[in-house]
Formats: structure tokens, sequence, C-alpha cells
């Protein structure tokens, strides 16, 4: 069955003394740990999501050799909680036009897509809400609402700048979904399950270990996944949706205050989820090189190592962004169906072929000789 | 306890959402509600233990078919259909009346009670095969089933979609001007 957060606690001896503070009632305890995971892990995620656009402006500015914010906080690294709070303070205009209903719903629809995302992605063996057996393919299906959130957001502010970056940013996710999808069921194949628990647990702490260097296609499809992955969030050279030059700022031009930093904050929260199923499904995700025992503190360790590369992948995203220049919308379409999807569909059958004339052995096994 | 509530909320969700389709005006927000309905019965099969069936509810009827009817709405002009006095058969208002309405109950009273009569013979004869079985998860059990027993249902279903994909790029494409 599906493995939780819950089941994983309940091997401890400290769970039952837990079990005891509630009366024993599984049901409430359960509940209280989901509660109170769920808090931290949002909490930590919009943290980051927060931090993210200090270390856009940051990073862009290294890139540009300028000093970027640099007032409140040490080194400005409180940017982010003054912007919070002018967000908050700003006046929340809604066009007269605009259709109110779907103008309140589209930034909500927007952040739980990615805020539903984190049910599954494993900070840790353990530290991890749910393990379920289905895990990336829930992860692909839930973070459609996020393309609806934008479409929606671009119809319901019935402007044009909006709907035309809503209608483009739909189009441009669901047409990014295959060749992202694609790329992640080679993966599923080398691992021979959907959750993120086989898929992380097949692969091990060293490079040689991981799926990147399982086998040339496989290592193809890392690359087809990150392109991908960058259009999907909407992140430049694939930041059409909202292209300044041309759409003043594309779906959401007309929202304001708060409801603008949900379209932000979800948009940074996605990036880190995207690289953290990258860093999962790719780089040997928590595996730490050389130990398999499982303690608690090793859970820490482990923690530290999956949001190490998630955020070195971070990086890559922020600096891809300020690096190459904005794609056109038909080269944006041709990019996807006419090269990443074919792609995608021979690293499919690439490893489909690999793992039956090889017997599911990595580069690294038939040259070293292990099993 | 709690599976309880969830089910019985996600069964509220899609049964009140489905007449939030029935009762707005506006046919953007019916697609809205419909969203919310389908996220409903995703809701019911994930409480009764078919993870994979709600997964895959979400990602064909919210990531595409929800976010499809959206586009058909907005691109043939969703507004104008508020402002429509007759429907299609000449009945006033633009989503029934109660007429409709009262034919639409009987209907569907008379399909589910026929439906349950049929099905109940099938429910109390299934379950005793279905728990113990040897497969760790509803994925591989899909899996094993799909490309084993059902792979000729399987391919032929492939043949449909290619055939439905290839008959909608005909329909789409720019014509050769002469």
């Amino acid at each position: 069955m599906n493995q939780t957060v819950v089941s994983y606690l309940s091997k401890y001896e400290f769970y039952d003394s837990l079990l005891a503070l509630f009366g024993n009632n599984q049901g409430v305890l359960a509940f209280t740990i989901y509660l109170l995971l769920a808090l931290i892990i949002v909490g930590m995620c919009a943290t980051i999501g927060g931090l993210g656009t200090y270390a856009e402006r940051k990073i862009s500015a290294d890139l540009q050799a300028r000093v970027g914010p640099n007032r409140v906080g040490p080194y400005g690294l409180l940017q982010f909680l003054a912007d919070g709070v002018k967000m908050m303070t700003k006046e929340d205009i809604m066009p007269f036009t605009a259709d109110k209903t779907l103008f309140y719903l589209a930034p909500l629809l927007c952040l739980t897509g990615v805020f539903a995302t984190l049910a599954v992605l494993p900070f840790s063996g353990g530290f991890i809400m749910a393990d379920l057996n289905v895990g990336i393919f829930y992860l692909v299906a839930i973070s459609s609402l996020v393309g609806l959130g934008v479409f929606l957001g671009g119809y319901a502010s019935n402007s044009k700048w909006s709907m035309l970056g809503g209608m483009r940013g739909a189009s441009q996710i669901i047409s990014y979904e295959i060749p992202v999808t694609i790329s992640i069921l080679a993966i599923v194949l080398l691992a021979g399950g959907m959750g993120f628990g086989t898929i992380v647990g097949q692969q091990g702490g060293l490079p040689h270990q991981w799926f990147l260097f399982h086998n040339p296609f496989a290592f193809m499809a890392f690359f087809v996944y990150s392109v991908g992955a960058l259009a999907e969030t909407n992140r430049a050279p694939f930041d059409l949706p909202e292209a300044e030059s041309e759409l003043v700022s594309g779906y959401h031009t007309e929202y304001t205050g708060m409801r603008f930093g949900f379209f932000a904050l979800a948009e940074y929260i996605e990036v880190f989820v995207v690289c953290g199923v990258a860093a999962s499904l790719f780089l040997g995700g928590y595996n730490i090189p050389g130990i398999s025992i499982d303690i608690l503190p090793i859970q820490a360790v482990q923690f530290v190592v999956f949001m190490t590369k998630t955020l070195l992948l971070y990086y890559v995203v922020i600096w891809i962004r300020w690096t190459l220049p904005r794609l056109r919308v038909d080269q944006l379409m041709s990019v996807c169906w006419k090269y990443l999807t074919p792609i995608a569909i021979l690293n499919l059958m690439g490893c489909a072929i690999w793992m039956v004339v090889f017997n599911g052995k990595s580069i690294a096994e038939l040259v070293l000789g292990g099993h | 306890m709690f599976l309880q509530l969830l089910f019985i909320s996600s069964a509220l969700l899609t049964v009140l959402c489905a007449i939030g389709v029935l009762m707005v005006k506006n046919i953007m927000h019916s697609c809205v509600f419909l969203l919310g309905s389908l996220l409903g019965v995703a809701g019911l099969y994930a409480t009764l233990g078919a993870d994979f069936v709600a997964v895959t509810q979400i990602m064909v009827y919210v990531g595409g078919v929800v976010i499809l009817m959206l586009f058909a709405v907005m691109l043939t002009g969703g507004k104008d259909f508020i402002s429509r006095a007759q429907n299609l058969l000449g009945l006033p208002a633009s989503m029934g009346n109660k007429l409709t309405y009262g034919v639409g109950l009987l209907v569907g009273l008379v399909f589910v009670l026929t439906n349950i009569k049929l099905l109940m013979g099938i429910a109390q004869t299934i379950p005793s095969k279905m728990i113990n079985n040897e497969f760790p998860s509803t994925v591989s059990q899909i899996g094993h089933l799909l490309v084993k027993d059902h792979v000729l249902a399987f391919e032929i279903s492939s043949v449909l979609l290619l055939g439905a994909l290839v008959g909608a790029a005909i329909i789409a494409r720019p014509r050769k001007q002469n």
C-alpha cells in the first residue's frame, strides 16, 4: 500500500507514547501529524519562493555587474518580506468589466495546484507527506491546475494583454506537458514504479548510480525534461505568457497587490518543485553516498542532500533566464512539437530496448562488472 | 472516520458542483463548476482505494477536457450565450425550464434505479475475488491486466484515438488557396 509520513513515524518508539497522548485515537494523531507537516512544508516552500525572488534579483545583478537589493536587512536578505508587506497593503484593484468570480478564483487555482504537488515531493526518506505509488503521475496531473489558473486569470481580466497571455500560457503548458511526461515515463520504465520512494530507492548516492548516467537515452531525457520544465513554469527563455516587451505583463497584467503576489509565489514555488523532481528523478534524490542505515539524524542529512541538489538546479534556472533571449511563439511551438516530442519518444523507446538488451544494467555496471 | 469524512465531502462537492453547472447562466462559470464536480469524482475514487483511476481522472478531465472546453467556449464567444432567449429546441431560457428539469429528473431516477438493480448482483460477487490478490498496488495490477488480458482492447482503442487525432488535423489544416 501507499507509504506515508505517519506509517514511517510509526516505526519508532516515540510514536507509541504520542499515541497514548492522543488517547489511543489513531485517526486524530494521523490528522495532527499531517496538519503539522503540511503547515511546515507549505511555510518552508513559501519562504523558499520568497527567497527565490531575492535570489533572482541578486543573481541577475551579479550577471549584469550590478549590486542588487542591499538595503533591507543584511545583504538585502529581508527584501522579500518588505515586498510581501508592500503587496498586502496595496489597493486591491478589480477591472470594471472583469468576470469577478473567476478573477478571484484564478490566483487561488495556481497556488492550490502548486501546493498540492508538495504532498509527494521526497525531501528525505521519511519526510515525504505521502509516498503514493502513483506519485509522479499525481504530480504531473495536479500541476495542470496551474495552467488552468493562468488561463482563467487571462480570461477573467477582460483585457487584451491578459487574454493573449492566458491563451499563450495555456497552449504552452499543455504542449510542453507531452515531452516532459514522456521523459518522466522513460525514468519510470528504468525504476519499475511511479512512486518517488521506488524511483529514488533504485538509485544510489554516487553519480554513476544515478539515472542520469544509467544509459545515453536517460541522459538525453534529462535535458528534454529540463527544457520542457522551463517552458511549463513559464520561465525565460519561454516566458512568452508574460513577455514584458509585447504583452505588458501577460496574464497577470490586471492583478494588483497580493493577488499578483499569489501568481508570482506560485511561479517561484513551481520552479522549486520542478527542480526537486529533476533532482529526485535523475540526480539520485536524497541518497547519501555509502550510508544505508535508517535513523532519524540520517533523515536530516538526506534533507540537506536533496535541498543542495534542488537549489543548485534552481540557480541554473535563474542563470538561464538572465543569459538567453526569449523565443518567438512559432519557434516555441516548433521546438516542442518538431524537436522535443520526437526526441522524447526516441528516448522512451531507447530506454525500453536498453532494459531488454542489457537486462536492466546501467553503463557503470556493464563497465565495472557489478550487478 | 476521516476517510468517511473525506468521502462525504467529495460526494457533496460532486453533487453541488453538478447542480451548479446546470443552474448558473454564464457558460464559463458552468465550466468551472464542472471542474469542481470532476475533482469531486476523483476524490471519490481516491477514498475508495482506486488511486490510479483517481489520478487519471484528474489528468484527463481537469488537465485536458476542462481546459479544452474553456478554450472552445472562449474562441466561440462565451458571452453571447448569456443573452440567448431560446435554446435550440425553441424552449425559453438558456439552460432549461420546469418541463425539462422534470423530465430530466424522471429519466435520471429510472436510470439510476435500473443500474443499482443490475449492478447489485455483480457487486456482491466481486469483492471476494479482489481482496486477496498478489499485486502490491493498483498500478501494477492495471498494468498487468492491460498488457495481458485486455491487450486487444488496449490496442484497438489506440487506433481509435489515432483516427480522432488524424481527423482533427485534417479538419483544422489550412485550406489551399486556388
